[in-house]
């Protein structure tokens, strides 16, 4: 019976999950939970650089947002609203770590300290949808962010500029960094054909 | 044929540009070795971002979530009714003393014409509170309730440091 109930949450919206747990039905949360709890997991993982600490965070940021519930008045998609809730929790433990100091030193500009990192014999080494998810795991935390908000999450530009308080060009500008980091290194190794 | 840069490439990949510059940009993708091969490049690469998978939390990480927040609402109500039964006692305090006085009044009346009852008691119950709250009275009566009010927010403080302590972990 309960697993019924819980399948039929399961296909409702964010808005009628919410609406339910507004009216009192506090189980209905763990299928927002659920939804939203992997994607944000990855996005904080490639932020913080820290498997536990990822995992402590976001813990810390679905109590934040169901304490929260009441200020959400729908004006945005949960999930724009949420991932804020996410990045500035991720922003306030890396400002807590020494660790902010190295990754804003490596956000600087540009990201040739990645690409230089890498070589060929990596490669043979390892799968190369490893040694991607690598060098995403390796990037600043603005960019991590970014990547796994546009390719994971599949939000819109326009959605990530909301959640990072950023202007929608400055969104484009990270998103074609670290894509043309990834490219270079396609393109200097010669990975054309390994490429999936 | 050379100056399609980096940043209208990644815009022709996502669809971003005007039909002129998609043009040139195509036009330049079928002539030129290097720009094809910069795009093949960004292509595969957005196609590798692409294909990277979520990673999960521990499997049990829905229910230490959910059993968080079960902690938190107890620990809400508890809180609730600490601060009901403070402000409980204080009330029953003050209706105490209240009581009291009116008491005093009455009784230290002698029975007189109905028509000066409310005159007598206005004139002798602001008598009576005057020498109740006078400068000495006054003294004691602050005392007892700063003790009580700084006892309850003792309790107050410790309590709700206790509930967080609970609730953390």
């Amino acid at each position: 019976m309960i697993g019924l109930v819980y399948m039929i949450m399961k296909n409702l919206t964010d808005v009628e999950i919410i609406e339910s747990v507004k009216k009192g039905n506090q189980a209905d949360y763990s299928v927002l939970i659920d939804r939203y709890k992997n994607k944000a997991f990855t996005m904080l993982k490639r932020m913080l650089k820290n498997e536990f600490e990822a995992e402590e965070v976001l813990m810390d940021c679905f109590l934040k947002a169901y304490n929260n519930l009441n200020t959400f008045k729908f004006e945005s998609k949960f999930s724009t609203w949420f991932y804020r809730i996410v990045y500035n929790s991720a922003l306030t433990k890396l400002s807590s770590v020494k660790r902010k100091i190295e990754n804003e030193m490596s956000s600087v500009d540009d990201l040739h300290f990645l690409q230089s990192s890498y070589n060929a014999d990596d490669l043979v080494k390892e799968d190369l949808s490893i040694f991607v998810k690598r060098i995403v795991n390796e990037l600043p935390h603005k960019n991590a962010a970014v990547v796994s908000m546009f390719y994971l999450e599949e939000m819109s530009t326009e959605e990530i500029s909301e959640v990072l308080q950023i202007s929608v060009s400055n969104v484009k500008v990270i998103l074609h960094r670290s894509r043309n980091l990834l490219r270079e290194i396609i393109e200097k190794r010669n990975l054309f054909q390994e490429v999936i | 044929m050379n100056n399609i840069n980096d940043e209208l490439l990644n815009k022709y990949l996502d669809d971003e540009l005007n039909q002129d510059e998609k043009v040139l940009v195509k036009i330049s993708i079928e002539s030129s070795l290097e720009v094809k091969k910069r795009y093949e490049a960004l292509l595969k690469a957005h196609s590798l971002l692409n294909s990277i998978k979520e990673e999960s939390t521990s499997i049990d990480f829905t229910k230490l979530v959910m059993k968080k927040l079960n902690n938190k609402s107890v620990v809400a109500q508890q809180q609730k009714y600490f601060l009901l039964s403070i402000l409980s006692l204080l009330g029953l305090i003050i209706l105490g003393i209240t009581g009291y006085v009116l008491y005093q009044v009455i009784s230290s009346i002698q029975p007189i014409q109905s028509s000066e009852v409310v005159t007598t008691y206005a004139k002798d119950l602001g008598d009576y509170v005057s020498n109740l709250f006078g400068q000495k009275n006054l003294t004691i009566f602050g005392s007892v309730l700063s003790f009580i009010m700084l006892i309850s927010g003792y309790f107050l403080y410790d309590y709700q440091k206790h509930s967080k302590k609970n609730f953390s972990h």
